[in-house]
């Protein structure tokens, strides 16, 4: 009986006693729970920046080029503090495609612009900046796109069914995408984006006078103004963290058009040999250091077409972090190959960068070429139909337009004719 | 053909080679800007004044506004007539006088590059054909047009290229048999270059006259190598005929999972009956699960 009593009060007293310890909780035992937004935090805060992502692969901060397609073949973006360069096609049409498309990223992410030319004024390039798509409008037109295509394709492969289960390069837009816009290149970008975005203009005749007689000293003169320039700007906007009171971080982007070509003073394609001019060469590992301590991004167009030293590309080539050829089909005898119509030229992937990581992230597709549509600029890979005639040596596909032509009479018609064996 | 060269403003770079000189084609041209009314300025290196001016009549020649550099190039007579600025300076200063459009005609560009830096020429150059929307230039000036004659023999690629790329519209002299022609790169921005190539002679008094092509002469017999089709004489086909083409569009592929396959597992043919083990227990297996001490014969 005493015991049954004492073991009926026993709970009891346990209960007043869990009772008097605490209000909420019915243990002593308490979580430790890192407090948040307190100075000095425990945990590191992740920096997100709008129109930035962190890579998947190496952790780098990425933002994007302005073409998914183009951010898919880099890794999944531009790394931030990197330099992509553009060598140029040779009449210049479609390399000021991917400049504006990575400007106008940048207005509509909301990051600073700052754009640097010789040649035109940097107001009137902004005004041609292409108008960013409306998610509904661009999912329905690049829907029919790729409808068009799916449904030739379903008719075709009846015995390789499986390869239509492979990705597609071409991919449709993610409807609520922060990182990648679309833009329809036959419209103008509106005057309310540009007057809402900040930017900053480096037009080259109106900095350097050049009546004046500049000794050419360490760098060519307009190199110098320029570095001098996105200096300035890095260091008051407080791009490289100097300004700590900022209340919200954000990148730079940077758009230097026809680098290394005469107008900005640099006589490195008039000359065959390179002699002692090393400002291009300089200007670029300067300006990669300015980058690589600051939260910036830029992207170059060099027409490397005009640039006689193979030396000097290779150079450039090294001190640039990620390389993008265009080559167009103009004026070359491609152009009326009926193998390459469906395009206006290739695209040649010519460089990754290896950030912390032993390994770059190159993507196994090594034919792409691109088509600049009235509303889209696209890659995509090209499909070149097998080496089948005997005189075509494998290692080179440039001689597939040679071989084209050479195919005569004989077993040759009918590997590259429309006739096809049916067993 | 010469209004399409004079229509659009810029450069205009006539290339011209030993074998087909282009100075003809730069004084028509001149001859046909100053008929029309603007104002030209001739930048003279290569040849005298009486000479560029020999061949025009005299209402052109009233019109031409001419700089000589040829007589005293380096100003060693110090008259006080050269540009202070050069060659340079006094391309500048043409496309600040007036508000029309201006012809500047230099004769020639590779006197120029030959005699200063290929950078500073190709900023002049642009300097001049978009002189009108820079800020320091005082009042907005009509369109500028330059014409350049350039002896593409005597650069090398680079200095070639670099003005190439600066031109908006490229001429390049050529011809055969003694027929002149004329090889057009029409560059727009933002569009794609236009070639157009034109046979032509000149007059002399610097009228153009188009022409056609020079008269084929007699061909060269192409020899014809009959062309033998392989699949005339087969023993075996290479085609199917149509109803052979109908039954192998309709054979199931054995990797495809098609409707057929999917009701023949499922449903169990009437040739099939599911299949069933029968066990016999020996006498040495194991029935009890649980004990795993059975067969230790203790």
């Amino acid at each position: 009986m005493a015991a049954v009593a004492t073991g009926a009060s026993g709970p009891q007293c346990a209960e007043a006693l869990a009772a008097a310890a605490g209000n909420s909780s019915s243990t002593s035992f308490r979580r430790r729970v890192p407090k948040a937004g307190g100075a000095e935090s425990s945990g590191p805060r992740l920096v997100s920046i709008s129109g930035t992502r962190p890579s998947v692969r190496n952790g780098q901060l990425l933002v994007s080029t302005g073409l998914p397609a183009l951010d898919q073949l880099l890794g999944g973006g531009l790394a931030v503090g990197t330099v992509l360069l553009i060598e140029e096609d040779k009449y210049n049409i479609y390399s000021p495609m991917l400049f504006k498309y990575f400007l106008a990223e940048g207005i509509v992410s909301g990051h600073t612009l700052l754009v640097a030319s010789a040649k035109e004024d940097p107001t009137d390039i902004l005004k041609e900046l292409p108008a960013p798509l409306r998610d509904d409008n661009s999912k329905k037109e690049l829907d029919e796109d790729i409808c068009h295509k799916t449904a030739e394709n379903n008719t075709k492969m009846k015995i390789a069914w499986r390869y239509q289960l492979l990705p597609k390069m071409e991919v449709g837009p993610v409807s609520s995408s922060r990182f990648g816009h679309y833009y329809d290149a036959s419209k103008k970008i509106s005057e309310k984006l540009l007057e809402a975005s900040k930017w900053h203009r480096f037009f080259l005749p109106e900095k350097v006078s050049s009546t004046l007689k500049v000794e050419p000293c360490f760098l060519t003169h307009g190199y110098g103004k320029l570095l001098q320039f996105i200096q300035n700007i890095i260091y008051e906007e407080g791009f490289d963290g100097s300004n700590p009171q900022k209340k919200q971080k954000n990148i730079l982007r940077i758009g230097i058009q026809s680098l290394g070509s005469p107008l900005w003073g640099d006589a490195i394609s008039c000359t065959e040999s390179c002699g002692n001019n090393h400002s291009l060469t300089k200007f670029l590992y300067v300006l990669r250091g300015l980058l690589r301590t600051s939260l910036s991004a830029c992207i170059i167009t060099m027409p490397t077409h005009l640039i006689q030293s193979k030396a000097i590309i290779a150079r450039v080539k090294n001190l640039s972090d990620t390389v993008v050829g265009l080559e167009s089909f103009i004026g070359s005898e491609r152009e009326t190959n009926p193998l390459y119509k469906d395009y206006h030229g290739l695209i040649h992937i010519r460089q990754i960068p290896r950030l912390n990581n032993l390994i770059c992230d190159e993507s196994d597709v090594k034919d792409l070429a691109f088509k600049l549509k009235r509303k889209l600029f696209t890659i995509e890979r090209l499909h070149l139909p097998p080496d089948l005639s005997d005189t075509v040596s494998r290692s080179s596909k440039q001689d597939l337009a040679d071989s084209a032509k050479l195919l005569g009479p004989g077993c040759g018609t009918m590997a590259g004719g429309k006739k096809h064996l049916d067993f | 053909m010469l209004e399409s060269l004079l229509a659009i403003g810029g450069l205009v770079l006539l290339r011209d080679s030993v074998e087909w000189e282009g100075r003809s084609l730069l004084k028509a041209l001149v001859k046909k800007s100053a008929l029309s009314g603007e104002q030209v300025h001739v930048l003279g290196c290569e040849v005298s004044e009486e000479e560029f001016r020999e061949g025009f009549e005299s209402d052109v020649n009233s019109r031409l506004i001419y700089h000589d550099l040829f007589r005293d190039p380096l100003n060693w007579s110090k008259t006080g007539e050269a540009h202070p600025g050069g060659p340079l300076g006094a391309l500048r200063a043409m496309c600040r006088t007036d508000s029309c459009s201006i012809t500047i005609a230099v004769d020639s560009l590779s006197w120029l590059l030959l005699h200063l830096p290929c950078t500073e020429l190709c900023q002049t150059l642009h300097v001049l054909s978009h002189g009108n929307s820079y800020p320091g230039v005082n009042p907005p000036v009509g369109q500028v047009r330059v014409l350049g004659l350039l002896h593409e023999e005597l650069h090398g690629q680079g200095p070639l290229g670099a003005l190439s790329s600066l031109a908006q519209t490229e001429v390049t002299m050529d011809g055969k048999m003694g027929q002149a022609s004329v090889h057009i790169l029409y560059r727009r921005p933002q569009q794609r270059p236009a070639y157009q190539t034109q046979w032509f002679s000149i007059l002399p008094d610097f009228n153009l006259d188009l022409q056609e092509g020079p008269l084929e002469s007699q061909q060269q017999p192409s020899s014809h190598v009959p062309l033998v089709d392989p699949t005339t004489h087969l023993t075996f086909n290479l085609h199917l005929s149509k109803k052979e083409r109908e039954a192998k569009d309709n054979l199931t592929l054995p990797f495809q999972f098609s409707s057929e396959k999917q009701q023949a597992l499922l449903r169990p043919g009437p040739g099939q009956s599911s299949s069933h083990i029968f066990y016999e227990p020996d006498v040495y297996d194991d029935l009890d699960q649980e004990d795993p001490d059975e067969d230790l014969d203790i």
